[in-house]
């Protein structure tokens, strides 16, 4: 559900403003309106945005700097911030903490003064070895290539050689090279190329050393990477600088690793306070920018914003208790002043159906005033899964896999919400399996004799096959009883979104948008009767009457509520009836891929030995794919029938999200 | 007509069916997720909504597999 939010205006003596609103910032609870719209409409000039002191904004540079330097810190130290204790972190942070922003950002430089002095020196150097490195395994390969090369051009002294290092796809250069340096050296010249790798090829330009200044020359013009080694090689025989490039390779690593296990101690010493203080300067910063949202007169500041109306009182003993009568809160009635769409929304919804607050991550929230659809998520959205799946087995590892995903990500909320949701979509999928009596397939049926030569259901433990109610209910043979099925299903489902939009036209005093509703339910029940008639002979041909009345009345009635749009929305709706079909059709797919495995496992290819082993591969191969695409495509689309075909119907979003002014604990 | 020709036209028909629904739902989804990458690229948010944009030209081969497998139903109606 929507939780109810009082809006508040906040007034007190300017001169305590900034205290006003650290009390707002520690308890978390206002989400701030930003006046700025509200005063530039004003005809008073009297009341402005509120601006911070000059020294503030001096104060506000000052911290970014420092957050740029800790944010470098952390990245450089990689502490373990799951590791560490919330509790430590806390105390960390009070240490830093104060109202006096001068002081905090002395406390910070202290504390940062105190890790570079500890860490300079090994980082610069693990710095520079780290660049080396990358150097000189840039080098290597290219070096290896045109060694060979190079050696053979050092015993012909009134030769030079130049090496190139060119990117294998524009290899074709090296023949306008040599056209050009042919030229150039009036053709004492020659290209050897070899390919380093899948990127690069290197070659050796040789040529009459007479030419050297022309041809370099040349290619600097050209803009081609000539291989120059580092100063201290360059001088050397290429052999001798290729042994020392790689005897440097097998090094740095072990003088890094040294340096890594002398910054762990590092790292232990300064990461809770490093985290601390990124925590710390994060909440002021947001405190600083939060202040040009607020109002001022000469001598009053103004804060407006909403909250929960559970905590208005706490928010105004808190500000009673500091400052007396120094400070105003005043709750305004919103039915008066504010439209629900300004309204920021909050939803608050009991533990369970908590979990299906993921599906907010496709849409925004509903909007402030109407239904919070999220039950309705909760109990079909498992159901219509658990339909297209239906296979006994598939749903145990769904269960299973959800479960253990869900225990296991505690902290990383969305995962674990996932995996909650998975959980019940495997509990439905069991229990449409053992309605279908599928267990990975046709496993059961086939143990228990049902199945005819063909692998066809033939038996049945209740009813036989001319029944209409027969268990077990086959998906295949029984096609058309299950999309008979899935229509009604989906006149629940759409139907229930149509309520709540009757339900959202009530609560809002719109009696045409509750007209539109209703007329497009209208509509569902009729066409449902109609369809009955085709499908059931018996049903009786007065109903089927009824229902072509029911369409006509509902598409007039959704006409009078939303004109013209409305009338077509009925006759789309009764379309919308029909997508419900993907429930069997894309279960009906999934089990004939299961019973395909199994046929394959039972009757190999080939056979012998062989045969079994490629029949037992195929069964593992199809079944797992089965249960991938069984997880992934029926969340697709039981997904799509709620945002599109139900909530489509009422779903009215929200412009505004409920997201306090609070200490968020540097989370950025 | 016989019996072999009356199933293989049934057969075809079916194949028809879902043949030409696959066809349309894949240049739907061929342009839908061409522009949701585009999309995607600009505003990663938006990678929820781009799922259920691909997803719904799929009622067409949806709709087109459930009126195979009705007409594939005719082999045993005909009989």
């Amino acid at each position: 559900m929507i939780e109810k939010m009082a809006k508040v205006e906040i007034l007190g003596l300017k001169d305590i403003a900034l205290d006003a609103i650290d009390v707002i910032h520690d308890l978390g609870t206002l989400h701030i309106e930003d006046l700025t719209e509200r005063i530039g409409s004003m005809d008073t000039k009297r009341v402005s945005r509120m601006e911070m002191d000059p020294k503030f904004a001096e104060h506000e540079g000052t911290l970014n700097n420092l957050r740029a330097k800790v944010g470098d810190m952390i990245r450089e130290l990689q502490p373990k911030v799951d590791e560490m204790a919330p509790e430590d972190v806390a105390t960390e942070y009070k240490g830093i903490w104060s109202d006096n922003v001068e002081v905090m950002i002395s406390r910070i430089q202290t504390m940062l003064q105190e890790v570079e002095r500890d860490t300079r020196d090994t980082v610069e150097r693990k710095s520079d070895l780290l660049v080396e490195l990358s150097r000189l395994e840039k080098y290597a390969p290219i070096m290896g290539k045109v060694q060979p090369l190079a050696d053979r051009v050092a015993k012909m002294t009134d030769m030079a050689s130049i090496a190139l290092i060119i990117e294998r796809k524009y290899k074709a250069i090296l023949n306008y090279l040599n056209e050009e340096i042919s030229k150039i050296t009036e053709g004492e010249c020659e290209i050897i190329s070899s390919d380093v790798d899948d990127e690069s090829t290197a070659a050796l330009i040789v040529f009459n050393r007479r030419y050297l200044k022309q041809v370099h020359e040349f290619l600097a013009v050209q803009d081609v990477n000539q291989v120059r080694l580092p100063s201290d090689l360059s001088k050397k025989p290429i052999d001798e600088a290729v042994g020392e490039v790689r005897a440097r390779i097998a090094q740095i690593p072990s003088e890094i690793d040294e340096i890594d296990s002398r910054l762990v101690g590092v790292t232990d010493k300064y990461s809770v306070k490093l985290i601390a203080a990124r925590n710390a300067i994060h909440d002021r910063l947001e405190a600083m920018d939060a202040v040009p949202k607020f109002g001022q007169t000469d001598q009053v500041f103004i804060i407006s914003g909403w909250l929960p109306e559970p905590d208005v009182d706490p928010m105004e003993k808190a500000l009673t208790d500091k400052f007396g009568n120094k400070v105003v809160m005043t709750v305004v009635d919103i039915r008066e002043e504010h439209e629900a769409e300004d309204t920021p929304v909050a939803l608050h919804n009991n533990p369970f159906t908590r979990y299906f607050e993921i599906l907010y991550l496709l849409s925004k929230y509903p909007r402030y005033g109407t239904v919070d659809p999220t039950i309705v998520f909760a109990f079909f959205f498992p159901i219509l899964f658990g339909m297209m799946v239906g296979d006994i087995g598939y749903g145990l590892i769904i269960m299973v896999l959800g479960w253990v995903v869900h225990r296991k990500f505690i902290d990383k909320p969305l995962i674990n919400m996932a995996g909650f949701v998975m959980t019940i979509g495997g509990a439905w999928t069991i229990f449409f399996g053992a309605i279908y009596l599928e267990f990975f397939g046709n496993w059961i049926t086939r143990w228990l004799g049902l199945l005819n030569a063909d692998g066809d259901l033939d038996k049945y433990l209740l009813g036989s096959k001319n029944s209409i109610f027969k268990y077990p209910l086959d998906r295949i043979e029984g096609f058309t009883f299950m999309l008979a099925v899935c229509l009604i299903i989906g006149w629940v489902h759409m139907g229930v979104g149509l309520v709540i939009g009757i339900i959202n036209g009530r609560r809002e005093n719109n009696l045409k948008h509750s007209m539109e509703k209703g007329g497009l339910f209208a509509v569902l029940t009729g066409a449902m009767m109609i369809i009955a008639k085709f499908g059931m002979a018996w049903w009786p041909a007065w109903l089927a009457y009824l229902g072509a009345l029911l369409v006509v009345a509902g598409i007039v009635l959704a006409g009078m509520g939303a004109g013209f749009g409305g009338a077509i929305e009925g006759i789309v709706g009764m379309g919308n009836l029909f997508s419900y079909a993907r429930l069997i059709a894309i279960g009906l797919a999934s089990v004939i891929m299961a019973n395909v495995a199994n046929q394959i496992l039972l009757k190999p290819p080939m056979s012998g030995f062989g045969g079994i082993v490629v029949g037992i591969l195929m069964f593992i191969l199809l079944q797992t794919l089965n249960i991938v695409i069984g997880v992934f495509s029926p969340s697709i689309h039981s997904l799509r029938l709620h945002l599109v075909e139900s909530f489509g119907k009422f779903f009215e979003p929200a412009s505004v999200r409920y997201e306090p002014f609070k200490k968020t604990g540097g989370e950025e | 007509m016989g019996p072999a020709l009356r199933v293989g036209l049934i057969a075809l028909s079916a194949a028809i069916a879902i043949g030409l629904s696959a066809i349309a739902t894949a240049l739907a989804q061929s342009r839908i997720g061409a522009a949701m990458a585009g999309a995607i690229a600009e505003r990663p948010e938006l990678v929820g909504s781009a799922i259920i944009l691909v997803a719904i030209p799929e009622t067409m081969v949806i709709l087109g597999f459930v009126v195979a497998f009705l007409i594939t139903a005719l082999k045993t109606v005909t009989k």
